[in-house]
């Protein structure tokens, strides 16, 4: 019995009641670790007054079958809960965007096996259209993107002081466009493939300049949205930023600093991205949270 | 959540939350709902900032020999969407009775 219950229990609890009190601490554990401590107060409040309060629809049922209700309610909140903290670690991370993109990349890989005889005749699409026409393609997007991608001063220059691993952050930062790019170039090109197969069962290699055009497309699109997708993470966590606010006001804009702001969920920093480039603000501004300001205070 | 897709259960909780109904079986009495469906929506509702929570004042609980309680509010978003609630389900105002008295 937890020092809780004992404290307000003025009665001798039942069997089943001891049972609920006893599965508490172990649903407990399901719950994320920063929120177990006011959802175990929470539900003790709540299992005090089930026992204690002035009930009208209680035991109206039955006991058995209020007590398998109250316990499925109890391990379905707990369980939410760490759903829920899942699915907010995940959503947004660097992690899960490699994840998908390497999951569809998968997908029509798979597809486009599955037109195929055999692994030898796939590996041998495969190769023939990347070198044959992909490469010829992307060689020149990539180097095009990478030629008219605006300059300007390095956002992680340095190592954040909550930085964990052996990796700076900006090694971090590196890697993770690189996977990203890579990643993104080859489901553009498995996709490309996959959507022109049965074109090259009907056609045969004519169906090569809808490929070629569609190589162009991916290839153009997929980079750009790399770039783009990149400018909108965490200098730190690389997780993208969220809550998109309106700063300033517009007609303004030659007196006072307007555009938007966006924050990391997990508070490292904020992101300032002026509605139209000046002198006062040529680039979008990072702005890192100051860990020795939150240390004074 | 979009207001415009409130379940039933969803709209029961912030009818009752609306009505004064503070706490998770006090809903759970007044609603007849079971607390599979009542916590994880307060949960939920909580996220999307539809309702908030704030503890109650241990010297309160206290003075009736109990321990403190999770109180749960609507929000401004929350009591628009029980609004948008009503007009969809018309029968649920008459569903509910209005909270009288202070539970123990």
């Amino acid at each position: 019995m937890s020092p809780m219950t004992g404290r307000f229990n003025s009665q001798s609890l039942d069997p089943i009641g001891v049972m609920i009190e006893r599965l508490l601490p172990i649903a407990g554990r399901v719950v994320p670790q920063q929120k177990r401590q006011d959802w175990v107060k929470e539900w003790q409040a709540e299992l005090w007054h089930q026992r204690h309060g002035d009930r009208r629809v209680w035991r109206e049922r039955g006991v058995m079958h209020d007590a398998a209700s109250l316990v499925y309610g109890l391990v379905a909140d707990a369980a939410w809960l760490r759903v829920d903290w899942a699915r907010e670690m995940v959503l947004g991370s660097a992690y899960s965007c490699l994840w998908v993109l390497a999951a569809y990349g998968l997908l029509c890989a798979a597809m486009e096996r599955a037109a195929e005889d055999s692994w030898h005749s796939f590996f041998h699409v495969l190769t023939a259209h990347f070198f044959g026409g992909f490469v010829l393609v992307a060689a020149p997007a990539i180097f095009a993107a990478v030629a008219t991608y605006p300059l300007r001063p390095l956002r992680c220059n340095r190592q954040h002081p909550g930085a964990k691993g052996f990796l700076s952050t900006r090694a971090k930062w590196n890697l993770f466009l690189g996977a990203k790019v890579v990643l993104t170039l080859a489901l553009g090109f498995l996709a490309s493939l996959a959507a022109t197969g049965p074109a090259r069962m009907l056609v045969g290699r004519y169906s090569d300049w809808v490929e070629l055009g569609l190589y162009a497309l991916a290839v153009t699109v997929g980079l750009r949205w790399a770039l783009l997708n990149q400018e909108q993470r965490c200098q730190k966590c690389l997780r993208m930023l969220s809550q998109p606010t309106r700063v300033g006001n517009p007609s303004h804009n030659f007196l006072e600093w307007s555009g938007m702001e966006l924050v990391c969920a997990d508070g490292h920093g904020l992101l300032h991205v002026p509605e139209m480039q000046g002198s006062w603000c040529w680039y979008d501004l990072w702005v890192e949270r100051d860990l020795e300001f939150d240390l004074e205070f | 959540m979009s207001s415009g897709k409130l379940s039933h259960s969803v709209a029961i909780i912030l009818k009752a939350l609306s009505l004064g109904y503070q706490f998770g079986f006090e809903i759970m009495e007044v609603t007849g709902l079971p607390s599979g469906t009542v916590y994880p929506a307060l949960r939920r509702l909580e996220r999307d900032g539809l309702v908030s929570s704030n503890w109650e004042a241990e010297d309160e609980a206290l003075k009736e020999q109990r321990p403190a309680r999770r109180y749960y509010e609507l929000t401004k978003v929350g009591k628009e969407a029980e609004m948008t609630a009503v007009k969809r389900y018309p029968l649920l105002s008459r569903l509910l009775p209005e909270k009288l008295v202070k539970t123990l």
